[in-house]
């Protein structure tokens, strides 16, 4: 899908990676602990911090590096391990990362400490189950006022599933609405997880870090393998390195890897030379050698990140394991949006910085798309609606472009009548209803924990988005757990702001994928000046059409600016309008006074407007704000 | 008879614009350069200082040619009162006025007085603009006005009776003005002997108190489409009056059309002087004045004064000096006579480039062809923006980057004041 893959783009961004490696220089200068080879595993554990979003995993993870004095105290900056700007600024993680610590435990050992922090987010839930394969327990980490929210379920629940020891944490327990009992009853009660031993700690103050350190060190099993054995190691996550090229984090499982190995990525059969294995604390340190249960960074010199795919095993070339470790899967998009520059002239300006992105990203899939309406852009696949938005700001942060993206969609498989099968993605690329048998969307389970008072407007609103429901639990007097089967287009408009408003910001969310269902679907066109607009163009139910057409045509005629000519807006399903609005001819458009001979200053004002009109998008003879192109990402009903 | 050596020299431009950056108070939608006369400002300084400027530009390499047009803006230049008499003589001892000059100067009602008006008629001024805006109390009071509808009338009164031509200024789409009182108002105007009425829909512009107290919701904008009725309605009542439409905003007996506006529409270079004023030289100018130096194609030269009462800010006196090339001035020339009546000729627009945008403005039905002539059409002028802009951008072959002119700021000719 994606073109000319093996360019490096240069230029923007490079700088920044660079001032990241210079400062990783300076820790490398005070670290405390050199690095001994090949470590007894009884003395290592390897562990990961899981919670929902905002319940200060990060800062946690924090306070470890500090206390372990991994990183010296003027060195720390909030939430170290989140690298990215983006990352720091929402205070969510988005890539995993391991750095390894040396803990000096009650019994008098020091144990190597690898700290996996994974993706806080259900669209990196294949990422988080590899980064929890590399792993025997977690910290499941619960905000002590916030309680358990949907994806402390989904996080524990996959932590279970992995077969974890799971240390439950109680964080923020300095803050006035901590209420620990509370929560300890709801971790026991929601998630059937032991919790009289519960850790009672608080990021922001430092207390009971050193209290989890022990209970990691207690009792996460440490890890098991076979020395003797070919290598076995699994890749839990890559980046891309401009000078280095891929650089995978990977845990040995058995055997051992060194530099100078020659080594098979099973997936894809790639054979590669080791050029370097090291670890990160947190900046990248070389070690000679990572065995049996050790954590750390495997760099080949291989640039294309397709070749070195996360949950792949890595073996010895020769005479190297017959079998993978299990749970590879190839990660597939389940978002799609058209993102377009608002200046044509940066296209090829964006097509390398998703070139530059995806060399970090390999979950990120893109074609080359053009619309009439918008010119040449391109169908960006995303792993979900977080993962989309981080990749925009991205673009438009660090690549300075200007975007806009068209309604997201999901992918349709529409069935023809000859038989076969197309995957749609996009509204234009839907066929024509004559030859189509049938539709089928992605359905999703949807988890939705909520106070009781709020399940009324949790309902309605479900209701409103075609959401089955299935069930629905009390895990304690204040939460209540919903389970919903959804269409996924449903859940990707504005669902989640939408979810959040009616209940007051309580209501915590989590879904996953479980297949394709046949669904009663039209194509919704909007037509300027009788002239359909293909970016406005979506993908609705029957049943939903009226009313979504009407609020649209409705919308669309307070945004677009009078012109003039008048303008009707129709919104139609073939060839047939539903609604239709006017927005009224302009009368006078006319800047008639001239002061005292100032031309140049009426000369400007032309200028500006002939600006103001660039961009805005022109269609026939309409000219269209680039907010009518959003207003069908939200649709208040 | 000029001498040889005289001839050498490049006359200045015969058409100069004098900017009185006084006002009594400032009102809610203004925001041309001028400040409220608290007396912080001595009148007689301000006179010589503007006269010390225009003497500044008399240098060696330049020769004087006599005024077609003198210009008295603001402002308010009436709130000089006898000062602004003195000025206008020391303009004309420095400069001397060509025979059946149009000498225009621009009055507000609250500080024109009988006197005032007999006294510029004899200092030889022509021509008053009387800022009426409009004759209804109301709407005065909203606009920030500090004269009431019967001083408008009493202003009028005055300048007609010292033989004076009249123009008004009249400000069309006021929010809570009735079509009924619009068109009185225009009917008035007529009555009261004016030749000359320009109207100007109201603009909200960017800094003005009308513009925040439209942020703030304190007050509803103007409507659009109300602007657009009265501006209709002004061409029918004017027409009535034997006043015809010169210019988008400008309407006048036959014969009465202001000169000096002209000029500005016609692509001839006029001079400006004080704070806040623009001029415009041509290319033989600029160069003889020192403020573009070097070979280049330049067509013309636009300036502006800075926005200071009196331009003795350090280093440069000028906020903008913009340079365009032939093209570009053609362009411009394209662009601005299309704001009049009689349009451009076939050959400015081939010269232009801007035929086909002609052709497209047509198609639209903005615009006309007739004997040889482009002409705005009834819809053009209402959509004003549109043509003018798209002849501006839109022309055939738009200049390529080229080296532009070096600029001197500071040049010897026009910082005489600091001497």
């Amino acid at each position: 899908m994606r073109t000319n893959r093996t360019r490096i783009a240069q230029g923007r961004g490079v700088a920044n990676t660079l001032c990241k490696r210079a400062l990783g220089y300076l820790y490398c200068g005070r670290l405390r602990y050199p690095y001994a080879p090949m470590t007894d595993p009884a003395l290592i554990r390897n562990f990961s911090i899981i919670a929902h979003i905002d319940h200060g995993k990060s800062t946690l993870a924090d306070r470890v590096l500090q206390l372990t004095h991994t990183v010296a105290d003027r060195d720390m900056q909030d939430q170290l391990l989140d690298s990215m700007d983006i990352e720091r600024e929402r205070g969510i993680t988005i890539k995993a990362q391991a750095v390894r610590v040396m803990y000096d435990a009650d019994d008098g050992n020091t144990y190597q400490l690898n700290l996996i922090d994974t993706p806080g987010h259900v669209d990196f839930t294949y990422e988080v189950s590899r980064s929890l394969a590399a792993c025997e327990g977690v910290i499941l980490v619960v905000d002590a006022a916030q309680g358990v929210e949907a994806q402390t379920v989904a996080n524990a629940l996959m932590a279970m599933n992995a077969h974890l020891e799971i240390i439950p944490l109680i964080n923020k327990i300095d803050l006035p609405a901590a209420d620990p009992e509370r929560v300890r009853h709801e971790i026991e009660e929601g998630l059937a997880i032991p919790a009289d031993e519960a850790v009672l700690a608080s990021g922001k103050t430092g207390e009971g870090v050193r209290d989890a350190l022990e209970a990691v060190v207690r009792l996460v099993p440490h890890p098991v393998g076979n020395p003797d054995a070919p290598l076995k190691a699994l890749i839990f996550d890559s980046y891309f390195d401009t000078y280095r090229g891929v650089v995978a984090l990977i845990r040995v499982v058995d055997g051992h890897v060194t530099k100078g190995m020659k080594v098979r990525m099973m997936a894809t059969s790639t054979v590669t030379d080791v050029e370097e294995v090291g670890v990160r604390r947190p900046a990248n340190t070389p070690v000679d050698t990572l065995g049996v249960g050790e954590v750390g960074y495997l760099i080949t010199g291989l640039k294309d990140p397709l070749l070195v795919k996360v949950g792949d095993t890595v073996t010895l070339a020769k005479h190297g394991a017959t079998e993978q470790l299990p749970g590879y899967r190839d990660v597939k998009p389940m978002v799609y949006t058209g993102l377009f520059p608002i200046d044509g002239d940066q296209y090829p300006d964006l097509r390398d910085a998703l070139e530059r992105l995806t060399l970090n990203d390999p979950a990120l899939i893109w074609d080359p798309e053009s619309s009439h309406a918008l010119g040449f852009g391109f169908r960006v696949g995303f792993l979900g609606l977080l993962h989309m938005e981080v990749v925009k700001e991205r673009l438009e942060r660090e690549f300075s472009l200007d975007l806009l993206a068209t309604a997201p969609s999901v992918e349709y498989h529409a069935y023809l009548t000859k038989g076969e099968m197309l995957a749609v993605h996009s509204p234009q690329d839907m066929p024509d209803p004559g030859h189509l048998e049938r539709i089928e969307e992605p359905y999703l389970r949807v988890t939705i924990l909520v106070p009781p008072d709020y399940v009324g407007p949790v309902m309605e609103l479900s209701d409103q988005r075609r959401g089955a429901f299935k069930d629905m639990q009390y895990l304690s007097a204040t939460t209540v757990e919903m389970h919903y089967e959804m269409p996924l287009s449903e859940l990707i408009m504005d669902f989640f702001d939408q979810l959040k408003s009616r209940t007051k910001g309580y209501a915590s969310l989590d879904y996953e994928y479980i297949g394709y269902r046949e669904s009663n679907l039209v194509k919704l066109d909007i037509l300027l000046a009788s002239k359909p607009v293909d970016a406005l163009s979506f993908i609705v139910h029957r049943d939903k059409a009226y009313a979504r057409g009407k609020v649209l045509t409705e919308k669309l005629r307070e945004i677009i600016p009078r012109q003039m000519f008048e303008v009707p807006i129709q919104a139609a399903i073939g060839a047939k309008i539903i609604s239709r609005e006017t927005v009224k001819a302009k009368r006078k458009d006319v800047l008639a006074k001239c002061y005292g001979g100032d031309i140049t200053r009426k000369r400007k004002l032309l200028e500006k407007q002939k600006e103001g009109k660039k961009r805005m998008k022109q269609v026939g003879s309409v000219e269209i704000p680039q907010e009518a192109f959003m207003a069908i990402l939200k649709v208040d009903e | 008879m000029s001498s040889p050596a005289e001839e050498a020299r490049v006359p200045l431009p015969a058409h100069l614009y004098v900017h009185v950056p006084l006002c009594r108070s400032k009102c809610s939608y203004c925001d041309f350069f001028s400040r409220a006369d608290d007396g912080s400002v001595s009148h007689s300084e301000l006179v010589d200082e503007t006269v010390a400027l225009l003497r500044g530009w008399l240098t060696p390499k330049v020769h004087a040619v006599p005024l077609e047009t003198l210009y008295v803006g603001g402002g308010t230049p009436t709130v000089l009162g006898t000062d602004l008499v003195r000025l206008l003589r020391e303009i004309a001892a420095a400069i001397p006025l060509a025979p059946g000059a149009e000498v225009t100067v621009e009055a507000n009602p609250e500080s024109l007085t009988r006197e005032l008006a007999d006294a510029l008629a004899s200092a030889g001024v022509t021509r008053v603009s009387v800022g009426v805006q409009s004759l209804d109390d109301a709407a005065l009071r909203w606009l920030g006005r500090c004269h009431d509808a019967a001083g408008a009338m009493d202003a009028m009164r005055v300048v007609r009776e010292a033989g004076m031509n009249l123009a008004c200024d009249l400000i069309a789409g006021v929010p809570g003005m009735s079509a009924e009182g619009w068109r009185a108002a225009l009917e008035s105007v007529v009555g009261a002997g004016a030749e000359h009425v320009s109207v100007y829909p109201l603009t909200i512009e960017d800094g003005t108190p009308l513009a925040s107290a439209i942020e703030r919701g304190e007050i509803a904008a103007p409507d659009e489409d109300e602007a657009a009725e009265a501006m209709r309605a002004a061409s029918e009542v004017l027409r009535t009056g034997g006043l015809e439409r010169y210019e988008v905003a400008n309407y006048a007996l036959p014969g009465r059309e202001s000169r000096h506006n002209s000029a500005y529409w016609t692509g001839r270079p006029y001079l400006g002087i004080g704070g806040g004023a623009h001029g415009m030289l041509d290319a033989a100018q600029a160069r003889a004045t020192g403020l573009a130096t070097g070979d280049f194609n330049l067509g013309r030269l636009r300036y502006a004064y800075v926005s200071e009462l009196l331009p003795d800010a350090p280093g440069a006196p000028f906020s903008l000096v913009e340079s365009l090339t032939s093209d570009e001035a053609a362009r411009e020339d394209a662009m601005l006579g299309m704001r009049m009546t009689c349009g451009i000729a076939d050959e400015l627009a081939e010269h232009a480039g801007v035929v086909r945008a002609l052709g497209a403005l047509a198609a639209d039905g903005l615009v006309l062809s007739e004997c040889g002539r482009w002409r705005p059409t009834e819809r053009g002028w209402l959509f004003g923006n549109e043509v003018f802009g798209r002849l501006w951008s839109d022309a055939e072959r738009l200049t390529p980057p080229h080296p532009r002119p070096r600029i001197v700021w500071h040049s010897a000719g026009v910082s005489a004041r600091r001497r």
